[in-house]
């Protein structure tokens, strides 16, 4: 398991409070939204705002948003491409 | 009636600029904006400097005084709709780091109402309606029952809103804002405009058409999506519902519209499910429609006023106004609004208005109609009270009369994790304090209810709203220079996202009011619940509460300063209406103004039915004392005793349950309790005063306002 993935498991548990969730029953391909996580559109715009704070990465529309936010692998992918020193 | 809006100062100067396609949208201007992308807003330049009074304050003045131009005596009643009150005011003070409540007095959305009663002289009640967009469309709403109850001839209905940091930034973390400006209903939409305005109609109960009335406000209709905090229902189902009801409520069929101004925000999602809702209920006949948004921008609480007034010179000008903005409507939305003025007889208009927490609002406009004509069915009966509870400092009602009988008092704060013990965690994940207060209170209520029947509307009261969401938004993007702005706080931090948490709670789809002023918020929601339902026997839910803020509560209320014991809390009560009440009656329900007003103590001993019947009636008077009215409210008290010759017990229940804005909630709660049990416990009576004797208590609200709740056991109706 990559640092990053396992990074963003755990950042998406504490900003958006899941408390019954633990970081590692995220699987990587799972949807975000509407899936067992409960996840909706604000949950979404509260982690678009944790990934540009941490990771100093604008994702300022719906369309970019619903690709980038589809599943945990291609946020973390998204992470890389765009912030590459990110998963060292 | 009276307006201001980005596009003109004035009714005539709006409605030219909008029939002639002109946009409003500027560069703020109003508040440097430290972030790097911008967007443009419909702000309203060169407004009369007023030191420390706040922009929505200033805006409702200006429409409000042309609305009262000529009227010959003072509106009976004022109904305003705001979200953001003193809000910009705040963030400016807030930034400057001033630690004196002085600077906070106009915070309150309530001030607005308040300051506009002093002006116009107003005596009668007041009641601030937040519910975000709807606000100033579900405020005419309420203005409507209020003069077709008759107890008052006219009412001053004012929406305001004026641009601050919290909606700027705000609607932008949500993405809802088009970086160009707003284009509703066109295939290119990306978002409304953020703008700010205000809008005031001065109505009269029609015993008789006034000569100069320009239209009528013939029905109108609330409902929730219950659906979702922000986006609305995919088909429009509240929004269908709301035309539907507003329709009925002015006894028209669809048939009988000739323009519909549509809410048409230019968002994705507002357009599309209003449209499916339009299309739904006009089948394949819709009549001429247009959104002004595209061209004064997203005015939030005073939208629905602003467009009810718009609607009106559409009636009397027969033009329809153009939906600046849209140049290629959206095939998907199936909708074809005017993009020129068109002109045509227009005789009856249907406006609609929709806001956070799935609340909508439609109104009829038409030409005025013969008075007389009556409505059937009016039910007005005395309130049943079904199920109750509350949250003190001591816990909910059976920690809180467990300590009260002790002779303790259950001021203080309930910790978190008490509070949500009968919520899951996944359900309260996002909420901080007072929507745990609600829910947990709204639960609470129903489970203990009699009823098998949840309720279908909701009534909130509360003083100062989401405090925890306000001060971590505003803090979050005071400390990272404007960059970061938190949508959940945002959502969070409308008066009503408590409401529209509890309605999804319920699947209540009725109307879900949140009012707000002060330490009459309370006693607002019970008004404006008994206007409301006067048609219906459904359960209705009416809930008051506050939270405690380390940092805000001793800048904003007055009667809570630094050094004082922390408390808050509320209660909550399922009403219905029942012609053969079955158990503790609440009725009647009174506000008056007390400032200005020597008569404000007579007329409630007058409501409640004088001396005589008071004393037949309540054995106990429960006074709320707001310390900071302490003088005033000693010496109304008096005036209360010696006018009504009261020979009951008088307990002063802020002692125990402290200092708080809705306190009066909990104090409902309780004295209907102990109405049902026929005794008041020792420690808060004395010795050989616990006994009710069958009669009720009256909780009697005191200070700026003198407010009634009756709280009478069956027998005694």
């Amino acid at each position: 398991m990559d640092r990053l993935t396992d990074e963003l498991r755990h950042k998406i548990v504490t900003t958006l409070n899941l408390e019954e969730t633990a970081p590692e029953d995220i699987a990587e391909n799972d949807p975000l939204v509407g899936g067992e996580l409960g996840l909706d559109s604000i949950d979404i715009l509260e982690l678009v705002m944790m990934i540009e704070k941490d990771y100093g990465i604008k994702i300022d529309n719906r369309e970019l948003g619903a690709k980038v936010f589809a599943t945990l692998k291609s946020l973390a992918q998204y992470i890389r491409e765009e912030a590459p020193g990110a998963s060292d | 009636m009276g307006l201001i809006t980005p596009v003109g100062k004035t009714v005539a100067e709006t409605e030219f600029s909008i029939m002639h396609g002109h946009r409003g949208f500027k560069r703020l201007s109003i508040f440097p904006n430290l972030c790097d992308d911008t967007y443009p807003v419909g702000e309203i330049r060169g407004l009369p400097s007023a030191k420390g009074l706040p922009r929505t304050h200033v805006l409702a003045r200006i429409a409000a005084e042309q609305a009262m131009a000529g009227a010959e005596k003072p509106p009976g009643a004022i109904i305003m709709g705001t979200t953001t009150g003193g809000m910009a005011e705040t963030e400016k003070n807030l930034r400057k780091h001033e630690k004196s409540p002085e600077f906070y007095k106009y915070h309150a959305a309530g001030s607005v109402v308040d300051y506009l009663a002093s002006i116009f002289g107003c005596k009668g009640p007041v009641i601030t309606v937040s519910t975000a967009c709807s606000s100033s469309a579900a405020a005419i709403k309420v203005a409507l029952e209020m003069l077709r109850q008759k107890k008052i001839d006219s009412v001053l209905a004012v929406g305001a809103d004026s641009l601050c940091h919290l909606t700027y930034y705000g609607f932008k973390s949500l993405q809802l804002v088009d970086a160009e400006w707003a284009k509703p209903f066109d295939l290119n939409r990306k978002g409304m405009t953020v703008s700010e305005g205000a809008g005031a109609v001065f109505l009269q109960g029609a015993t008789h058409t006034p000569k100069n009335a320009i239209a009528e406000i013939l029905g109108a209709g609330l409902t929730c999506d219950a659906y979702h905090p922000v986006s609305p229902h995919p088909e429009g189902r509240g929004a269908l519902e709301a035309m539907k009801t507003a329709l009925k409520d002015a006894d028209v069929s669809p048939l009988d519209i000739d323009y519909i101004n549509l809410h048409g925000t230019g968002t994705i999602d507002n357009d599309l499910s209003e449209s499916a809702a339009v299309n739904r209920l006009f089948e394949k006949t819709v009549p001429c429609h247009s959104s002004i948004k595209g061209a004064m921008g997203h005015s939030l609480a005073a939208a629905g006023i602003i467009e009810t007034i718009i609607s009106v010179m559409a009636i009397k000008n027969g033009m329809v106004p153009p939906n600046t903005g849209c140049t290629v409507p959206d095939p998907a939305l199936g909708l074809n609004p005017a993009r020129e003025p068109v002109k045509k007889t227009i005789r009856t208009v249907l406006s609609n208005s929709f806001g956070f927490g799935g609340n909508n609002a439609a109104v009829t406009i038409g030409t005025p109609r013969r008075p007389g004509k009556e409505k059937d069915s009016i039910l007005d009966l005395p309130f049943t009270i079904a199920g109750k509870s509350l949250v003190s400092g001591a816990g909910f009602i059976t920690e809180t009369l467990k300590s009260i009988s002790q002779g303790k008092e259950c001021t203080g704060i309930l910790l978190e994790k008490e509070l949500t013990r009968n919520l899951p965690a996944k359900k309260v994940r996002r909420m901080k304090r007072l929507p745990k207060i609600v829910l947990s209170l709204g639960v609470e209520a129903c489970e203990n209810s009699s009823l098998e029947e949840k309720p279908g509307s909701l009534f909130f009261g509360t003083g100062w709203g989401s405090l925890s969401e306000t001060f971590n938004f505003t803090t979050q993007l005071i400390d990272s220079a404007d960059k970061f702005a938190s949508p959940t706080d945002f959502i969070g931090s409308v008066h009503n996202a408590s409401a529209g948490q509890a309605a999804i709670e319920f699947d209540a789809t009725g109307p879900n009011i949140t009012t707000t002023g002060g330490d009459y918020s309370f006693e607002q929601a019970l008004l404006t619940a008994s206007l409301l339902s006067r048609n219906s026997n459904d359960p209705v839910l009416v809930i008051g509460a506050d939270e405690y803020h380390e940092t805000l509560s001793p800048l904003f209320d007055r009667s809570s300063p630094e050094g004082t014991t922390r408390s808050d809390g509320g209660g909550a009560i399922l009403l219905k209406r029942e012609s053969e009440p079955s158990g503790i009656i609440l009725s009647p329900v009174f506000m008056e103004k007390a400032y200005g007003n020597n008569n404000a103590i007579r007329a409630l001993i007058s409501e409640f039915g004088g001396p005589e019947t008071i004393n037949d009636q309540y054995r106990a008077l429960f006074v709320g004392i707001p310390e900071s009215e302490k003088e005033r409210c000693n010496k109304q008290l008096h005036q209360f005793i010696k006018d009504s010759d009261f020979k009951g017990s008088i307990i002063d229940y802020r002692r125990f349950t402290g200092q708080f804005a809705s306190a009066s909630a909990v104090a409902t709660v309780l004295a209907a309790t102990f109405t049902e049990s026929g005794k008041i416990p020792e420690p808060l009576c004395g010795e050989g005063h616990s006994d009710l004797n069958g009669k009720g208590i009256l909780v009697l609200g005191l200070g700026p306002y003198v407010t009634g709740i009756g709280i009478l056991s069956k027998g005694l109706v």
